[in-house]
């Protein structure tokens, strides 16, 4: 357990120390998307009423997290392979869930202060009606995992090509095609039933109760989605590194 | 015994079908202590062979042991033993060499690593001015020699480095090969994989030639040349077209690439090859020569492509 504990303590810092000046970046760039999506999303219903804004305000963390986990880890991923990095760190001495593990935990650093920049500006300047539970920080940790997992499972088992179009695909389907910013009746059936499945809408619902906890709540089912989805990425991206 | 290569076979398959036998039936052992040369041209299968010792590949057929464990059973135990410098160049983002060498350090060996280490290995290296530089603003040789120090830092039992001079500058190559040795005193075994042939020979102890998947032959550089013992290498820079000149009949075996032709010749023949270059020289089809006893490279060139060029 001391080893696992060093040998994490080491990858992190290796890690971090490599790639410091782009995770400030991230962290930065995360912070304007996240004061956009309130910001701008307002341009585009000219007369917001405080439900439309409240959605706005909750579900810019959400966003925040798929963006972290789905879009940019797997461009990450991406690069590390096409240099041979990521085959480098399967000869270190260390079990490979270190790696899993020390990474991780950078990108759930960077992806802090966005949310919580984005929600003090939003709150200030909006006035949504935040109702902040204490399950915000498990919440938060749950989406965050869940949404990692997942862009380390298909990041390690498709190729850099088919990953980048999954994450651009994700980036667009997110933003406009998903119930994070609005309720999930608008969306066509079809698309509702996918949502059923898919990570995204609990990830939503999740972060949503928790920051308006007196507006909206999350069921049963939205932990068990996620629940599945965060050990089928992890798992997934497991069975790739030991793979062999 | 380090390590044991029993009967390894690997093949690549597509589609159900084998596209290609990487390694073809290999066995050899590393005693401790010991350089051991890996020697074969690009895609001679030395990487697949280095990713099987390493547990990262499972061979098809043979087993490897390390210290008498099997690595296909206990693939994680063989990444404790071994420390490994790629092929490929390391990115070091904004790791200084010494943050880097020092943490790699630290995960090997935990509380027991001596920083001092770091030093001086930097120092034996003449690599200090690099030492505090971020990886992104060093050049290819200074990388490459960091990535070596992360192999060496707190080497296992085995230490594996592909091709670790590349890019490295000659006075620094030196340096290199003595900090290699210097390895070995404490009994830890090195396999220097390679297509650097004239410089492997100075440094190995035993070498193995792989080519086209097979070992083609293995021993000490002296078994290895005896083959070849009683001739000399001619190396001949062209000018012009080879079909156009007529070669010498007492010619052993030869090998040309681009303009560069090699070939052997018996000790007796000296004098008559001086006088046949001498005439190509001055008909304009010869640049410059070389005439000198042979090297592992003469075997290796008659062992792979000698025989076919030479008929």
């Amino acid at each position: 357990m001391n080893t696992l504990l060093s040998h994490y303590k080491y990858v992190f810092q290796l890690q971090l120390l490599r790639n410091g000046g782009f995770l400030v970046f991230m962290a930065l760039i995360q912070i304007l998307i996240a004061i956009g999506i309130v910001i701008g999303l307002t341009y585009l219903i000219p007369d917001p009423d405080s439900s439309s804004i409240l959605y706005l305000a909750t579900g810019a963390p959400t966003l925040i997290l798929i963006f972290t986990g789905l879009v940019i880890l797997p461009q990450q991923i991406g690069t590390a392979k096409a240099d041979r990095y990521l085959e480098y760190m399967k000869t270190w001495p260390i079990n490979r869930s270190v790696i899993l593990g020390a990474d991780t935990t950078l990108w759930l650093i960077i992806t802090i202060p966005g949310i919580v920049v984005s929600s003090i500006v939003a709150h200030f300047m909006f006035h949504p009606g935040y109702d902040v539970s204490w399950t915000v920080v498990p919440a938060l940790l749950m989406i965050a995992l869940t949404s990692i997992g997942v862009g380390y499972g298909f990041s390690y088992l498709l190729s850099p090509i088919a990953s980048l179009a999954i994450s651009q695909v994700t980036v667009f389907g997110a933003l406009m095609f998903s119930p994070v910013n609005f309720p999930m009746e608008r969306l066509p059936e079809w698309l509702q039933l996918l949502h059923e499945v898919l990570p995204i809408h609990s990830m939503a619902e999740i972060m949503r109760a928790s920051l308006a906890a007196s507006t909206f709540t999350a069921n049963i089912g939205n932990y068990i989605n996620l629940g599945i989805w965060c050990i089928l990425g992890f798992g997934g991206a497991m069975y790739i590194l030991n793979k062999r | 015994m380090i390590l044991e290569v029993d009967r390894v076979t690997k093949r690549f398959t597509r589609r159900g079908k084998t596209d290609k036998v990487a390694n073809d039936n290999l066995s050899f052992a590393i005693e401790e202590g010991e350089i051991f040369g890996l020697l074969g041209q690009n895609g001679a299968g030395k990487t697949t062979l280095v990713n099987q010792i390493l547990g990262l590949l499972t061979p098809d057929d043979g087993d490897i042991r390390l210290l008498g464990k099997s690595v296909i059973q206990s693939p994680s135990l063989a990444r404790s033993i071994c420390s490994v410098q790629p092929q490929s160049q390391v990115s070091l983002g904004l790791l200084t060499p010494k943050q880097a060498v020092t943490l790699m350090g630290k995960m090997r060996a935990g509380k027991q690593f001596d920083p001092k280490r770091v030093d001086m290995l930097f120092e034996a290296l003449n690599m200090e001015e690099w030492a505090n530089i971020e990886g992104e603003k060093l050049s290819g040789g200074a990388r490459r020699l960091t990535t070596f120090c992360m192999a060496v830092i707190v080497p296992g039992k085995l230490v594996i480095l592909d091709e670790p001079t590349n890019d490295v500058d000659p006075v620094r190559r030196r340096y290199l090969w003595q900090v290699i040795r210097e390895l070995t005193n404490d009994g830890t075994s090195v396999i220097l994989v390679t297509h650097n042939v004239v410089e492997a020979e100075k440094a190995v102890d035993r070498v193995a030639i792989l080519h086209e998947g097979k070992l083609i032959t293995q021993g000490t550089p002296s078994e290895v040349k005896s083959s070849v013992h009683n001739q000399m290498r001619m190396e001949v820079n062209l000018l012009k077209e080879f079909d156009e000149m007529e070669m010498p009949k007492w010619m052993l075996s030869s090998h040309r690439q681009g303009s560069r032709l090699l070939f052997a010749i018996d000790q007796s023949k000296v004098s008559s090859t001086i006088d046949w270059v001498r005439g190509q020289v001055e008909k304009g089809f010869v640049m410059d020569y070389t005439l000198s006893p042979s090297t592992i490279e003469d075997v290796y060139i008659e062992l792979t492509s000698g025989k076919e060029a030479m008929q």
